[in-house]
């Protein structure tokens, strides 16, 4: 497939053309297909809900999003996936594991997932989550769902990718000292209690109830629900809150500002640093400057401005 | 060596240069012994490549639209109750019928010596049994890979 065929394949919402495309924007290296694929869509996008699941590993993330996906589906609305999962560090290597989780109700539905591998990139995302967030969203979806890697305290990564961040938590993680804590706990949009019917899931709902209310009066009311996504319960009232939460955030023009100049300020980083990385990884990278470390006749600082100003205008 | 890749793990990503292959492994049809394709999944994994597993009992549709949406590089069959003649045929057939060239088939299990011919003119090709040495399948997985990611590049412009 070439790539105005994979391109109108978005448009009309064709898997294969996503899947191509997806393909083509996940690389850690921002290629030229990176940027034509982007520049070619980025008109279509901004209509969907995206919402980001997080939270521990194996607290249930990718059996909630089997659950939801289907309701939303049925409820009308145009569902797609992105599941992100760990590459190793040692080999490059990743199981994808998400999949079977909501295989059911994914084929029967005919909705779109795919998974990716963080390759090496940690917060909790890929690199490459934002474009591929992009061609979902291009594609007509109504809510793309976006699944992190299992989360710990400090992956938060999510909150600048997404409109809402879910944080999935379960009973037994810990008492309200844990929920006080700097981090994960600060980011969720709506927290869930999964697994409601084990022991001490009331108790895990009112602790972080109770760390919610020490901060009131924000415009957004956060959530705490508690579900059982073996028998559905409480699905409900996730539905319901997730609506509400569509209705604030189309109330507010200028939401999805901040998040805007957080994804311009990455792609410079990203860009920046790549271009630091081919700089240095000559074999005889800067070895006038070297000598003139070893001579003293500079230091490193200034140096490394002489660097950077070269590194920064190339390519202008 | 690998003391070197913990002081990376997180940051480096010289690592992720290349993308790695990415293989769907998938028992479809009534199987349930999960156990070998389970260590082939970490074998793969350790082997650097990302790697998808279909689940318990997945249909041929499933494993073809599975394939479709995770745009794997192979799809790697597996079954050990004889119904691969008809099964994998099922998958290569539903492959073809979506116009997919560049998605390459291998297969393995207990597969008798007089059906591998048959099966490698429906493209699918290794057909390891047991007690094959886990490098000459990686090493053949990996060569597959190789060659469905060249035509879907070439397929490009």
């Amino acid at each position: 497939m070439n790539i105005d065929s994979i391109v109108k394949g978005i448009e009309n919402g064709d898997h294969l053309s996503i899947s191509r495309a997806i393909s083509l924007v996940e690389t850690n290296c921002v290629n030229d297909n990176v940027r034509e694929i982007i520049s070619r869509i980025y008109h279509l996008t901004g209509n969907a809900h995206v919402i980001g699941i997080t939270g521990p590993p194996g607290i249930g993330k990718s059996t909630l999003i089997g659950r939801l996906s289907g309701m939303l589906h049925d409820s009308g609305k145009k569902v797609s996936i992105l599941a992100i999962d760990a590459s190793s560090p040692f080999s490059g290597g990743s199981f994808l594991g998400n999949r079977i989780r909501m295989q059911e109700a994914l084929s029967s539905r005919g909705i779109f997932m795919r998974s990716l591998a963080n390759r090496g990139i940690s917060g909790g995302i890929s690199r490459s989550a934002w474009d591929v967030v992009k061609i979902l969203d291009a594609a007509g979806s109504d809510v793309v769902i976006v699944e992190t890697v299992g989360a710990g305290q400090a992956d938060l990564e999510v909150r600048n990718l997404v409109d809402t961040v879910i944080v999935v938590l379960g009973p037994g993680l810990g008492d309200e000292i844990q929920a006080v804590k700097a981090g994960i706990m600060e980011i969720g949009d709506i927290f869930i209690v999964n697994k409601i019917d084990r022991e001490g899931a009331f108790l895990a709902i009112k602790d972080i109830e109770d760390t919610l209310a020490m901060s009131p009066g924000k415009k957004w009311h956060i959530p705490v629900l508690g579900l059982n996504s073996l028998n559905g319960e409480g699905y409900q009232d996730l539905l319901k809150v997730l609506d509400q939460r569509w209705d604030y955030i189309s109330g507010d023009p200028g939401f999805k500002d901040g998040r805007l100049l957080m994804e311009l300020r990455a792609i410079v980083q990203n860009t920046l640093l790549s271009r630091v990385e081919e700089s240095f990884a000559g074999k005889n990278a800067f070895s006038r400057t070297i000598s003139g470390l070893s001579d003293k006749t500079t230091d490193p600082y200034s140096a490394a401005d002489r660097i950077i100003g070269k590194i920064y205008l190339k390519g202008d | 060596m690998s003391e070197e890749r913990f002081s990376e793990a997180g940051k480096n990503l010289s690592l992720f240069k290349e993308k790695p292959a990415k293989v769907l492994l998938a028992k479809p049809g009534i199987d349930g012994h999960d156990r070998g394709i389970l260590v082939l999944a970490r074998a793969f994994r350790d082997a650097g490549m990302e790697v998808i597993y279909a689940g318990l009992l997945p249909t041929p549709e499933q494993v073809v639209d599975t394939a479709i949406n995770e745009d794997v590089d192979v799809i790697a069959l597996s079954l050990l109750n004889g119904a691969h003649m008809t099964v994998f045929k099922k998958v290569a057939d539903l492959v073809k019928e979506k116009g997919i060239t560049d998605i390459s088939l291998v297969g393995g299990g207990t597969i008798p010596e007089q059906d591998k011919p048959a099966l490698e003119k429906m493209g699918i090709s290794g057909n390891y049994g047991p007690g094959t040495p886990m490098k000459t399948i990686i090493d053949h997985v990996m060569k597959r890979a190789a060659e469905a990611r060249q035509k879907k590049m070439s397929g490009l412009h």
